[in-house]
């Protein structure tokens, strides 16, 4: 499909005119989940992952200065536009929306169904306010907030979520945490997956907590299987393996869920981690404030 | 310094490998043996004056570059003897260029490549410049030679911009080779409409990106000057070449090591799975040329 501005113009209605000098410049374009590689090359694959509907680009110019682009991205839910922000987590953090980050010229992000990304070709102090004050216009433009994923309430407390990042597919997992080049955990648009690392006092751990959840208990089954026939033939005790670095890696299924943790520093934790990412789930169907 | 121990991840990631090595070495259709054959060839010159005062392309400065990889590459004393050996006056020609829009081939250097190839005497019908059309550009639906020309840069999700997948736009459906990071970009080197076409890829090293933000996976803050082409037959062995200094660059610029995220592995099963080429340094053959400040390797 040819970018057109007239096919999602309900999105238009929430980017400005102007900033701090930076006026509207042509016409917005709208980009499909076809067209999208027209506009954007390679990373169009991270938007499709997360069901992205339509994006609208408005352009910015001011003379004398860097142009800014807005991608303005209806990921349909909330959930997604969470998971698409949490795909790359780089940056200064700020209160913007619902959670967002800025590095480089470049802030995104997420609010309600929304993720939205600001950006000045060239950074100057006179680009990164105009920047920032965008995105303030546009976040508060947006009426609406959404509820974070449910599966990030099942995180064990000593874990930051700062730092989780939320998916669907077996090519965001391997894209952040690679585990294997076959999809072993038959993940696709219809699981809910939420990778976490564990950041200790001394810095980056191995520790990583994967939480997912499918549409019903058959595929949970199917996955499991898969799971323990590709990663773990040898495990002992029954999901739980130690693997060549001398750590733990372990796996639960718990009703249409699977938790694992890799590179657990003993079976214990592996072993506690697991059971406490259990209770948090009998905790929250039974109503349970967690 | 301590060896990388080996996890199950990391076999799973080489489990897909194994089977083709087991096939036994690659041949290519030439006869030559690519795995036990004397090194890849591969030129990298760098000229300090190859950007002008703005960044643009410096015209005679790129045109000399070029000319002096070439006679390295090929030991000729003239650029034309150079590209004899690889195009022929009867060839169709189709420079395969790319038109990123931050960091475009452009036209400096296409217009370089296609006065050569006019005086080795094919005539300038029969020679087409094209990226994104090539399915539906005549000269390349009928080409019998490809100059394959890029940029180098850090990609969002093959983790680089190489000529290997540079190539891409000879399929239909680019998005169908995007599965594990663009693990399988080589197999597209295997498709009747460029199989054993291309005769010379040139990664250009003059502006690359190290490092990528964002949807656009671009930001001017994570581009230097380094004023350098990377040229040989051999898609690989450039490939991994290009990366090495992509990846120096990021170990210099934030301290440490840092791994081009998603790696791109797509140039190491370029050679176990595909037999394309060499990725190793062992078996290439660098030859240095021109500018050796901050090289970086």
């Amino acid at each position: 499909m040819a970018p057109n501005d007239e096919d999602s113009p309900a999105l238009g209605r929430f980017l400005p005119r102007e900033v701090n000098g930076w006026e509207a410049s042509g016409r917005d374009e709208t980009y499909d989940p076809e067209s999208i590689f027209d506009y954007i090359d390679g990373a169009g694959e991270v938007y499709r992952a997360y069901n992205f509907q339509s994006l609208r680009v408005r352009r910015f110019r001011k003379q004398g200065q860097p142009a800014i682009t807005v991608d303005f991205f209806d990921m349909e839910s909330p959930a997604d536009a969470f998971g698409v922000f949490t795909h790359d987590l780089e940056g200064e953090r700020l209160a913007i929306g619902q959670g967002a980050t800025y590095k480089g010229g470049l802030l995104s992000f997420w609010k309600g169904p929304y993720f939205v990304s600001v950006y000045a070709e060239g950074e100057t102090p006179e680009t990164k306010v105009a920047v920032l004050q965008l995105g303030r216009k546009i976040a508060s433009a947006i009426p609406v907030e959404g509820e974070k994923p449910e599966l990030l309430k099942l995180v064990p407390v000593a874990f930051s979520l700062d730092e989780a990042r939320f998916f669907h597919t077996h090519l965001i997992l391997n894209y952040h945490f690679f585990i294997a080049s076959e999809n072993i955990l038959r993940l696709d648009r219809t699981t809910d997956a939420l990778l976490v690392p564990f950041r200790s006092e001394a810095g980056k751990n191995r520790l990583h907590l994967l939480l997912i959840r499918y549409p019903d208990e058959g595929k949970q089954a199917q996955a499991y299987e898969s799971f323990i026939r590709a990663y773990m033939p040898d495990a002992s005790p029954p999901g739980f393996v130690r693997t060549e670095d001398e750590t733990w890696t372990g796996i639960r299924p718990k009703k249409n869920y699977l938790f694992l943790v890799f590179h657990a520093p003993s079976l214990d934790q592996a072993e506690s981690l697991l059971a406490e990412i259990e209770e948090r789930v009998e905790a929250l169907r039974g109503g349970q404030c967690l | 310094m301590k060896e990388k121990l080996m996890t199950r991840r990391d076999f799973l990631r080489m489990a897909a490998v194994a089977p083709f090595l087991a096939a036994g070495p690659a041949h290519r259709e030439d006869g030559v043996n690519l795995l036990s054959a004397s090194k890849s060839r591969v030129v990298l010159i760098r000229h300090k004056e190859a950007l002008d005062a703005s960044g643009r392309h410096n015209p005679p400065v790129i045109q000399k570059m070029l000319d002096e990889a070439i006679m390295a590459f090929f030991n000729v004393k003239e650029p034309v003897d150079g590209w004899r050996r690889i195009i022929e006056p009867t060839d169709v020609v189709g420079i395969k260029s790319n038109v990123w829009s931050y960091i475009p081939t452009g036209p400096v250097v296409e217009q370089a490549l296609k006065r050569r190839i006019l005086e080795v005497g094919v005539p300038e019908e029969r020679i087409g410049i094209d990226d994104r059309g090539v399915l539906r550009n005549p000269i390349f639906q009928k080409a019998t030679a490809l100059i394959n020309v890029r940029p180098a840069r850090t990609h969002h999700w093959s983790g680089m911009g190489t000529c290997i997948k540079n190539l891409i736009m000879f399929v239909p459906n680019p998005p169908a080779y995007h599965g594990d990071s663009c693990a399988d970009l080589a197999k597209i080197w295997n498709l009747p409409l460029v199989k054993n076409k291309v005769k010379l890829n040139i990664l250009l090293l003059l502006t690359p990106l190290f490092h990528g933000i964002g949807p656009h996976h671009y930001s001017e803050k994570y581009v230097w000057p380094y004023r350098g082409i990377l040229m040989g037959e051999d898609p690989v062995a450039v490939d991994a070449t290009g990366m090495r200094v992509l990846e120096a660059k990021r170990r210099q610029y934030f301290g440490g090591e840092r791994p081009l995220q998603p790696p791109a592995h797509h140039i190491l099963l370029a050679d176990t799975r595909y037999h394309l080429g060499v990725s190793s340094p062992e078996k290439i053959e660098l030859i240095r040329l021109g500018w050796q400040e901050d090289i970086l390797i």
